[in-house]
């Protein structure tokens, strides 16, 4: 009797079981599993038929890659994730690796966009070679381009159906990346304005000084009703945004701003306190030295007696003293 | 001493007190302390003359002697003691607010001689008022040393440093400078003087003549052959004290700037703020960063009378006071009523940033004055933070922050992120160092008002020859006058100054009123400038 080799297949030796005993431990460690815990799992399955299923595994797009400080790990990927690729999939069956590599950059950028050079980066790819996929992935509707206010040559790139940041629009203030300064100087004056007819009142209404102090603050949120009814934005604005123009009218001397606390359920209330404003007039009116052509004087350097320019011949003290 | 003193000193003393004086100011405040030869030597003017300039300088306080080894005598000038000269009509202005007209002239008196003793000094007053009333009546002795009483009462005006009185009888050898000494005590003792008479005017009452040449000056009789009571004792004004009047003044309109315009009852918490300032008049001193406590129930008591209000709307204003954001007015306790400071300090800081931000809004437009505030209540910003907070276009901000800097209101601080310090890889912020800005504005002051006094010489010196001529003409109009001549006479030597001549006059007044009034005015912005800067370094 010859001796026949045979050559004990192992069981689960089939490639789809080991894909789906791979999947299902990955279920069982959400975090990732390294080579190891496969091993370990499956100790009769040669390196080899391990490699070729998690490759597959991996080129399905149901298993991510990512590196850890001990190793490789393999991670399922959950299904959000798992959805648009397939729908991506299902749409460039013929694409090669490279544009599912920079589409897969681009998404992980989420709604703030990348630019060109960082996926290039990331991809380790060469220029050419990224330009040609974005425009391609361009045309197939996947990605868009979105100018960035920051700087204005600067294009960053999201996926199509992304609202991008405010931090690249700019957000309300900005329309087509343009900052829209006329929009914000007049919703300066009338929160301005408002504000001050708001103290004149409780200057008028003559009680003890306690009420009308009180009296003459608005709290954010009765500014923000105010503007809205007013109708002079056509974009919708937020408390916050009213809050910033406030803030400008506080650089502007104009309005003196404190917080108190208030109940939670108050109206205006934000974590547990309000934000007071109320108009105020300058502590002092403008200074001695700029009553003098002196202190206005934009060659005041070059200036000393015997000179080109000299308070002899001073032409803007002539003008002064014919007013 | 930066050039732009130097100079205004020198212009200052050369218009008070004459070429040499100045010559010898000037050079003793470049070269510092220096015996009396050394200065005689490089400024190559006669011994004699260099002692009667120091004499003047010395009288005026406006130089200090000392006694160094081996018995040198050096001289010293105070430079910031000549830049106060600026303000002498300040000061005059308020004796006359606080204690009319005879307390302006105690004040004037004292400022133009320097050092005066009691006696001269209520004389001279008593025979200046009394020119001023009506035929008939004259000014007496007794009210004008009340008022001088009350001046030294409020230490608005002090004694001299004196030699004290020697107990040894052995004098041994003289030293080369005496040495002055005064007691805290002594400061404001005014002695016992019975100052009986009235003023005179300089013709007795008893001649008809109409009116009084003003080129002729008669002598008046001097009756008292006696010698002066109170020879020896000298009085000076205080200058502190009437700097101290000035910071409680600017502090007042501050508070009724920005909180009377919420009250009915028109410049309540001003008065309030008056009061507490008046009481602690006496017992802070006046560098202390804060006053001393004051109870509620005190300043009640302390109103002015004819302010009635109620102690429980008084105590609503001190905490409406105390909770502002000004922080002007802290509560310090609750005992008594409450117990209430006033934060100087802060006072001071508040006054002086509102100078710079005000100077910024002139000079630079509204919005850099936005950005300035903004960097000044922000401490540090990135160029993109301060064109989000501010919410002007990046371009404009950028201009903006470039020009602030350049006129150094602001300034850069590096934050670099490698230790090569690599431009684009290091953070620049943007900060407003206060202390900095108000010197320079300082320094510019200074140079302002030396513009406009040289513009003001210029100006006089124009127009001399016109000056001099409608000079002559009023001195012949006075003259004829008195001799009585006849009306036609006078128009004819009247209209010896044309028309266009006589406008010119009036522009040339105009304009040196001018100028004048804006070297006061300048001259206001230099007090809160010094004053914070004092106060910040006291504490330093």
């Amino acid at each position: 009797m010859a001796d026949v080799k045979v050559k004990v297949q192992p069981p689960d030796a089939d490639p789809v079981e080991i894909e789906n005993r791979i999947i299902e431990l990955c279920h069982q460690f959400p975090h990732g599993i390294t080579d190891q815990v496969i091993q370990n799992e499956m100790p009769h399955i040669e390196a080899q038929q391990r490699a070729v299923a998690i490759n597959r595994l991996l080129s399905m797009g149901q298993l991510d890659l990512l590196r850890s400080n001990t190793g490789l790990l393999y991670r399922i990927k959950d299904s959000q994730n798992a959805g648009p690729v397939s729908f991506f999939l299902s749409k460039m069956k013929g694409s090669d690796n490279q544009e599912k590599l920079v589409y897969q950059i681009i998404e992980d950028a989420g709604n703030k966009g990348i630019w060109s050079r960082d996926i290039r980066y990331k991809s380790n790819l060469p220029l050419t070679e990224i330009n040609k996929i974005l425009k391609n992935l361009e045309s197939k509707k996947l990605i868009k381009a979105v100018k960035s206010v920051a700087a204005s040559k600067k294009k960053v790139y999201m996926l199509y159906n992304l609202q991008p940041d405010r931090s690249v629009t700019g957000g309300a203030w900005y329309s087509d990346q343009d900052f829209e300064s006329e929009f914000v100087e007049v919703l300066n004056q009338q929160c301005f304005k408002f504000l001050q007819t708001k103290a004149e009142t409780a200057r008028e209404s003559k009680q003890n000084p306690m009420i009308q102090r009180n009296s003459s603050f608005a709290s954010s949120h009765e500014v923000w009703k105010y503007i809205c009814e007013l109708g002079i934005s056509k974009v919708e604005l937020s408390m916050e945004d009213i809050e910033t123009i406030l803030n400008t009218l506080i650089y502007d001397g104009k309005v003196e701003m404190t917080i108190i606390a208030a109940k939670e359920g108050t109206v205006g209330s934000v974590d547990g306190h309000m934000k007071l404003y109320r108009a105020v007039n300058p502590i002092i009116p403008p200074t001695g030295l700029v009553r003098a052509p002196c202190g206005l004087c934009p060659v005041f350097d070059d200036c000393h007696e015997g000179g080109e320019i000299s308070p002899s011949n001073c032409i803007y003290m002539t003008e002064w003293l014919e007013f | 001493m930066t050039q732009a003193e130097i100079k205004l000193c020198s212009l200052l003393l050369q218009e008070h007190f004459g070429e040499i004086v100045e010559k010898i100011g000037v050079h003793l405040i470049r070269t510092g302390s220096q015996p009396l030869r050394v200065i005689a030597h490089d400024t190559g003017t006669s011994l004699d003359q260099v002692k009667k300039a120091l004499c003047v300088l010395i009288q005026h306080n406006l130089v200090i002697y000392q006694v160094h080894k081996r018995g040198v005598v050096e001289y010293e000038a105070q430079c910031s003691r000549v830049l106060r000269m600026l303000r002498y009509p300040r000061y005059i202005y308020t004796a006359k607010t606080l204690y009319s007209d005879t307390g302006e002239l105690i004040v004037e008196e004292l400022l133009l001689n320097g050092k005066m003793t009691m006696s001269a000094v209520v004389k001279k007053v008593a025979d200046r008022l009394t020119e001023t009333m009506e035929d008939g009546k004259t000014m007496d002795y007794a009210e004008v040393s009340n008022t001088f009483m009350r001046l030294a009462d409020t230490h608005f005006v002090q004694r001299c440093p004196w030699v004290p009185a020697t107990e040894n009888s052995d004098p041994g050898p003289l030293p080369p400078a005496p040495i002055l000494v005064i007691s805290e005590k002594d400061m404001y003792l005014v002695p016992k003087l019975s100052l009986i008479g009235k003023g005179k005017r300089r013709r007795s009452s008893d001649e008809d003549a109409t009116g009084e040449p003003k080129a002729k000056r008669s002598k008046h009789s001097t009756d008292n052959k006696e010698p002066i009571p109170d020879d020896g004792i000298y009085w000076q004004a205080n200058l502190d004290r009437f700097h101290q009047h000035f910071r409680d003044q600017a502090i007042v309109s501050a508070v009724a700037n920005r909180m009377d315009q919420f009250t009915f009852q028109t410049q309540t918490s001003s008065e309030i703020v008056r009061t507490m300032l008046r009481m602690s008049e006496i017992t802070t001193p006046s560098a202390a960063p804060f006053t001393q406590p004051l109870s509620s129930n005190e300043i009640f008591r302390s109103l002015p009378v004819g302010y009635n209000i109620s102690k429980q709307v008084l105590d609503q204003y001190l905490t409406l006071l105390a909770d502002d954001p000004l922080e002007f007015v802290g509560k310090s306790g609750d005992s008594g009523g409450g117990m209430y400071v006033i934060n100087l300090h802060k006072a001071l800081g508040s006054l002086a940033t509102a100078t710079l931000e005000s100077v910024v809004q002139e000079r630079f437009g509204s919005r850099c004055a936005r950005i300035f505030r903004l960097v000044l209540q922000k401490k540090h910003l990135e160029q993109k933070q301060v064109e989000d907070f501010a919410m002007i276009p990046a371009k404009e901000a950028k201009d903006m922050l470039y020009k602030m800097l350049s006129g150094n209101f602001i300034s850069l601080q590096e934050i670099p992120k490698t230790p090569d310090h690599a431009p684009s890889r290091t953070f620049y912020l943007y900060t407003v160092n206060i202390l900095s800005a108000a010197r320079m504005l300082l320094h510019r002051c200074y140079k302002s008002i030396a513009n406009l006094i040289e513009r003001r010489q210029f100006e006089t010196k124009e127009n001399k020859r016109l000056l001099e001529k409608s000079q002559r003409v009023e001195a012949i109009i006075a003259s004829m006058q008195a001799t009585g001549a006849e009306e036609a006479q006078l128009q004819e030597i009247e209209e010896m100054i044309t028309a266009p001549e006589r406008q010119q006059l009036e522009t040339l007044k105009r304009n040196v009123n001018k100028l004048d009034a804006s070297e006061i005015q300048v001259d206001e912005t230099i007090f809160l400038l010094e004053s914070y800067i004092e106060s910040t370094m006291k504490r330093q």
